[in-house]
């Protein structure tokens, strides 16, 4: 393949490097998770959270980075499904008592 | 003529002309994306429902009150560390060093059973405290059934993954394995991380 020359050129310290800040991210997500904030900000703050530590574990150790924009541009694919799917169903969420279930 | 077959041979060069992969990858590593973009829609179903059973429920139990968060997070880590492991199991597949692939393969398994381990026992611990599908300790019959449906289908996958990692930890061991074969086992098992790093954030911390 074309891009095994870079994918080799990978060292151990690059991925090494990648898993430290991989557990300071799940540390800094942890945290979030108990601060005293509100839910909106907690909720934007751990999707940044988790979209960065994705995006570290794609493209280094998936190896993404190295690939060709195609392939790139079709694992984007259920991002953008998922977000059409969630803004369908999000707004149903949004306060109306027909919908709320009711808890005994 | 000669015009005609510089033509052809141009449009075989192209991406989408026929001659070559346009993704510019194997076969088998192109289906193995191919699966992992299906099976991330399902993951994306599972949990955009979580999201909306969430949304419309009146009250949701504070799920850092009920689970051991320590436990979470300590399989959290064991996760992201052997996937780390698995990447430079990759690459010493890649530089044609199978012994230290092989060792690299052995963490890699190793973490994902201690996973399944810190799983089974908060499966055991959640259940005799009440769990169960249809009802809980909590008030919120979809808790429970959101809990085991998301956590039990990840922890299938990771299961999957174990088993597959030893068949290819096996393979390597005896001299029979190729480098894009280890390196798909590896893009599966990277993407059982990266489901866990959207349950972790969206089921327990959110």
């Amino acid at each position: 393949m074309a891009h095994e020359h870079d994918v080799n050129a990978i060292s151990y310290k690059t991925y090494m490097m990648t898993w430290f800040w991989l557990l300071v991210m799940t540390m800094l997500a942890l945290g979030l998770g108990y601060a005293p904030i509100a839910e909106r900000l907690k909720a934007l703050l751990l999707v940044c959270t988790t979209l960065a530590k994705i995006l570290l574990i794609a493209s280094i150790f998936m190896h993404l980075r190295y690939e060709r924009i195609n392939l790139i541009m079709i694992t984007l694919a259920p991002l953008v499904l998922a977000i059409i799917l969630f803004s369908f169903t999000f707004p149903e969420t949004l306060g109306s008592a027909s919908h709320v279930i009711s808890v005994r | 003529m000669d015009a005609t077959l510089a033509e052809q041979q141009r449009v075989l060069a192209s991406d989408w002309g026929g001659g070559k992969s346009p993704f510019g990858t194997s076969w088998s590593k192109f289906m193995m994306w191919i699966f992992i973009i299906s099976d991330a829609l399902t993951f994306a179903g599972f949990l955009i429902a979580y999201g909306f059973v969430r949304g419309i429920s009146q009250k949701w139990p504070k799920q850092t009150e009920v689970f051991n968060m320590v436990l979470i997070t300590f399989m959290t880590f064991a996760l992201i560390s052997s996937s780390a492991v698995m990447a430079m199991a990759v690459g010493a597949a890649r530089a044609r060093q199978p012994k230290l692939a092989v060792r690299f393969l052995a963490l890699t398994i190793a973490g994902g059973l201690i996973f399944l381990g810190c799983q089974a026992y908060e499966w055991s611990h959640f259940i005799r405290e009440g769990a169960r599908l249809t009802h809980n300790p909590w008030g919120v019959p979809q808790f429970a059934a959101a809990f085991f449906v998301i956590t039990g289908f990840h922890g299938f996958h990771v299961f999957s993954g174990v088993t597959i990692l030893a068949i290819v930890a096996l393979r390597a061991a005896m001299g029979k394995y190729s480098a894009d074969g280890v390196e798909n086992a590896g893009l599966y098992w990277h993407f059982v991380d990266v489901v866990w790093v959207f349950v972790f954030a969206f089921f327990y911390l959110l």
